[in-house]
């Protein structure tokens, strides 16, 4: 029963993303195992439409840094650094299904923020924002959370010592 | 279902401007932590006050923030499960189960039976120490340390004990266990430990009802009935998992609906919903956790299958596992919710080690409901508020 | 002046009352005596209880090692308080608190330093954000190691603390608290309180965060601006509300 009710959602799940939301393929293939890559104009409308459909709870959002990697020889050109943001929903009850997608960003690209869709995404924003650097567009009160509101930095971005020193404490 | 604005009635206005509050009103500022015996760990919270009454609260979590996973992220797979450990350290059972099976789905490790039916007997021994700990220190929130809540604590504590003597049977540690590995478990079950597991469990079984009756009476029920409602929309929208979910009529349970471990043969797993949303439905949701997880921990240790407690290789080397590369989610049913793992497994020669891990923990979000749930009651009603949340901060920080 | 500051075990305020009175200043032997006495008998913890540690703590304090019988009860104010017991990591965001709530503490103040992370930072000593061990900040009269140390071992390091407090009592040669290293250490940045070679200018800027730790004075998010109703011209490009695929009932529950 849950089983089946699983399959009905991923099949819905994937027509959403193939009909209107510019994710290639055919209506009802299987999405790749990574979580399928959306456009960042689709993400807030995505996220609207889900939630509409029945993927209610909020579970997570991570934004991961990939920073500039150099080409293998010098005349090679550099990849340049940019951002990804995954987003992971859930629908409630028996069956629940896990909807999730991923936005990548250049470095000086935004991403809407789903603060108005789902209020949850407010601190899990805010912690993205501080930790790893990507500016949330339209989040009411992107403010650091985790680290003191004087830090410099981003602490989860790849090129971020570990070590840092933060005189006088350490 | 329409989508939602940010300050919707009947939710208090999380963004009140105390500035256009009544002028006439005589405003106090409280400072509420980071060190503070109620807020159960290092959370701060500002409350404005009228009178006796909070028309605003603005939270500030961070105060234990210990970059878990940017260490995470220097760590071989097998090499990360005493650090999660520390994480929700009420609960560190659950945490080793968490990342290790997003571990096993991203390196496609298989988990032998025996294993699995380990996992879910230590999963729900777990969650009865957890909400022991909780009803001792809600019961001490409300009662004051030197009310009639600290002898429920002393109860609370002498049963979370033994527990911890189960647990210190098998894996030599009081807790921050290091026992889950990446394809099984590191310490097999000794001789004997299913019948003390059987004799602790029904002394436990035994006194809850004590509890209750100890609880259970006139200002117990008046500080929590109607006190910290939250509806059912607003838990959803906040991602509020767990216990508190189900204590806002939702019944959602991860254990039953995308089991894991063996919970995909247990039908009878009763998933206990009340409808209220305030703290007392909380408190009767956990109680009533705690006799089905009593329940399921005895029915499965006599039935425990013969076999090898784990699916690889003994670990020799910490590098031992490599991952191609990709992104997976694996959540799963915590004392307090839904703890998420979303890996980014680094590929080619960073393959033994993952390039992002997100721990998506629910105290957090149990925490972000601050703002919408504290507004409208009085100080003294925060602090219970607070204590029926179960947050756990290092969780929240990591 | 009488009294001899080597006889002295603490600094409590009354001594200077007794040594205002010409006569009385042969009492502080016994007045030391009584206060060695009442101060080992009852030392009033207050629980800088941040994570793990903090609920080894409280088993500690529970029925099993029972606190209670040594005295020593937990209180929530530093300045009813003769012993803090760090419990815990402290964070760079934690650490001014720490410090001042440390020095609200009145003399004779005694420091616990309870678990790995309080004594180093344990595994957590090279994230950006972690103290590497309280001493850092604050001086330590006992290390606990352990991860976190067992309610026995926490009552053992309060009657270490007693026979600590005797020894400076009795004038014997009390050594300083070794730390408990292993062979591999890595000293911190930032040099510890009794190491040699401490910047006063560190304890004077640590003391001075501490100091300044205010409520936030504009702490106010500004209140969001209403969202602006999506135009016609957007809709026709991305943001149309798509019409709900056919779903079961399971998802709503109200």
């Amino acid at each position: 029963m849950s089983e089946s009710e699983n399959n009905t959602r991923e099949l819905a799940f994937r027509r959403l993303l193939r009909a209107q939301f510019g994710v290639e393929g055919e209506p009802e293939a299987p999405l790749p195992d990574d979580g399928p890559l959306v456009a960042r104009e689709h993400h807030k409308a995505l996220a609207k439409a889900l939630q509409a459909a029945g993927w209610r709870l909020y579970v997570t959002c991570a934004a991961t840094h990939f920073p500039a990697v150099p080409g293998k020889k010098p005349t090679d050109a550099t990849t340049p650094e940019c951002f990804e943001v995954a987003t992971v929903l859930r629908s409630v009850g028996p069956g629940t299904h896990v909807a999730r997608w991923r936005v990548k960003l250049a470095a000086d690209e935004t991403i809407d923020s789903l603060v108005r869709v789902f209020v949850g995404a407010d601190w899990q924003e805010r912690e993205q924002f501080d930790l790893v650097g990507v500016i949330f567009a339209g989040h009411p009160d992107l403010r650091r959370l985790m680290m003191p509101e004087d830090w410099v930095g981003h602490p989860l971005r790849r090129d971020y010592a570990i070590d840092t020193p933060h005189a006088p404490w350490r | 279902m329409t989508p939602v604005a940010l300050a919707r009635a009947p939710w208090p206005d999380p963004y009140l401007n105390v500035d256009d509050y009544d002028p006439e009103a005589d405003l106090m500022v409280i400072n509420l932590g980071p060190q503070h015996p109620s807020t159960h760990g290092v959370f701060r919270v500002v409350l404005y006050l009228d009178g006796e009454i909070i028309i605003k609260a603005i939270p500030h979590p961070g105060y234990l923030h210990r970059g878990v996973e940017k260490l995470c992220e220097k760590l071989t797979y097998a090499q990360i499960t005493p650090i999660v450990d520390k994480n929700d350290y009420v609960a560190p059972m659950l945490n080793e189960q968490a990342v290790n099976m997003a571990f096993e789905k991203m390196l496609g490790v298989e988990v032998p039976l025996r294993a699995r039916y380990m996992r879910t007997i230590l999963a729900e021994i777990q969650r009865v120490a957890s909400h022991l700990l909780w009803l001792g220190t809600f019961a001490m929130d409300l009662g004051g340390a030197l009310g009639g809540g600290t002898s429920v604590f002393m109860y609370c504590f002498r049963e979370r004990e033994s527990i911890l003597n189960l647990f210190e049977d098998l894996t030599g540690c009081r807790f921050h266990y290091n026992t889950h590995t990446v394809g099984g478990q590191r310490h097999d079950i000794p001789a004997g430990w299913a019948a003390k597991v059987h004799q602790t469990l029904e002394a436990i079984s035994q006194r809850i009802p004590e509890y209750e009756t100890m609880l259970e009476h006139p200002i117990f029920v008046r500080r929590t009935k109607g006190v910290g409602v939250i509806d059912a929309d607003l838990a959803l929208e906040l991602g509020l998992t767990g216990p508190l979910l189900r204590a806002s009529g939702v019944d959602h349970d991860l254990r039953r609906d995308a089991p894991y471990h063996i919970y995909d043969q247990l039908k009878d797993l009763a998933v206990a919903v009340e409808s209220e949303g305030d703290c007392m439905a909380r408190y009767k949701v956990r109680v009533k956790e705690l006799r089905e997880s009593i329940r399921i921990a005895r029915m499965l240790i006599d039935n425990v299958p013969e076999g090898p407690i784990s699916g690889g290789r003994p670990i020799k080397q910490p590098g031992q596992f490599k991952a191609k590369g990709g992104q997976v989610y694996v959540g799963i049913e915590t004392p307090r919710g839904e703890l998420g793992t979303y890996l980014i497994a680094g590929g080619g020669k960073m393959g033994d080690t993952p390039y992002r891990l997100k721990i998506r923990p629910p105290s957090l979000h149990a925490l972000a409901c601050v703002p919408y749930v504290f507004p409208g009651h009085s100080l003294s009603d925060a602090v219970a508020i607070l204590g029926s949340l179960d947050p756990i901060m290092g969780e929240v920080d990591r | 002046m009488a009294v001899n500051e080597s006889d002295r075990s603490f600094d409590h305020p009354l001594y200077e009352t007794l040594e205002r009175f010409p006569g009385l200043d042969l009492a502080t032997t016994a007045v030391d005596k009584v206060l060695t006495w009442g101060a080992n008998n009852s030392q009033w913890i207050f629980p800088m209880a941040t994570s793990c540690c903090g609920i080894e703590f409280m088993a500690a304090a529970a029925s099993l090692v029972d606190l209670d019988r040594m005295g020593s009860i937990t209180r929530g104010s530093p300045r009813q308080s003769d012993l803090m017991v760090v419990a815990g990591t402290i964070t760079v965001k934690m650490a001014p608190r720490v410090k001042r709530l440390w020095d609200q503490m009145p003399e004779p103040k005694w420091c616990i330093a309870m678990g790995s992370c309080a004594i180093s930072g344990d595994f957590y000593r090279d994230i950006y954000s972690v103290i590497p061990g309280i001493d850092v900040a604050i001086p330590v009269d006992v290390y606990i190691p352990g991860c976190p140390p067992n309610p026995e071992q926490l009552m053992a390091g309060m009657l270490r603390l007693q026979e600590k407090v005797n020894l400076k009592r009795a004038g014997l040669w009390s050594p300083p608290e070794t730390r408990p290293e292993t062979g591999k250490t890595i000293e911190p940045a930032i040099k510890r309180l009794l190491q040699a070679g401490r910047d006063e200018r560190i304890t004077a800027a640590q003391l001075d965060q501490a100091m300044s730790l205010m409520l936030p004075a504009v702490d106010l998010p500004p209140r969001p601006e209403p969202e602006p109703e999506p135009t016609a011209e957007a809709d026709a490009g991305t943001t149309e509300a798509p019409a709900a695929p056919a779903t079961p009932d399971g998802g709503h529950h109200e």
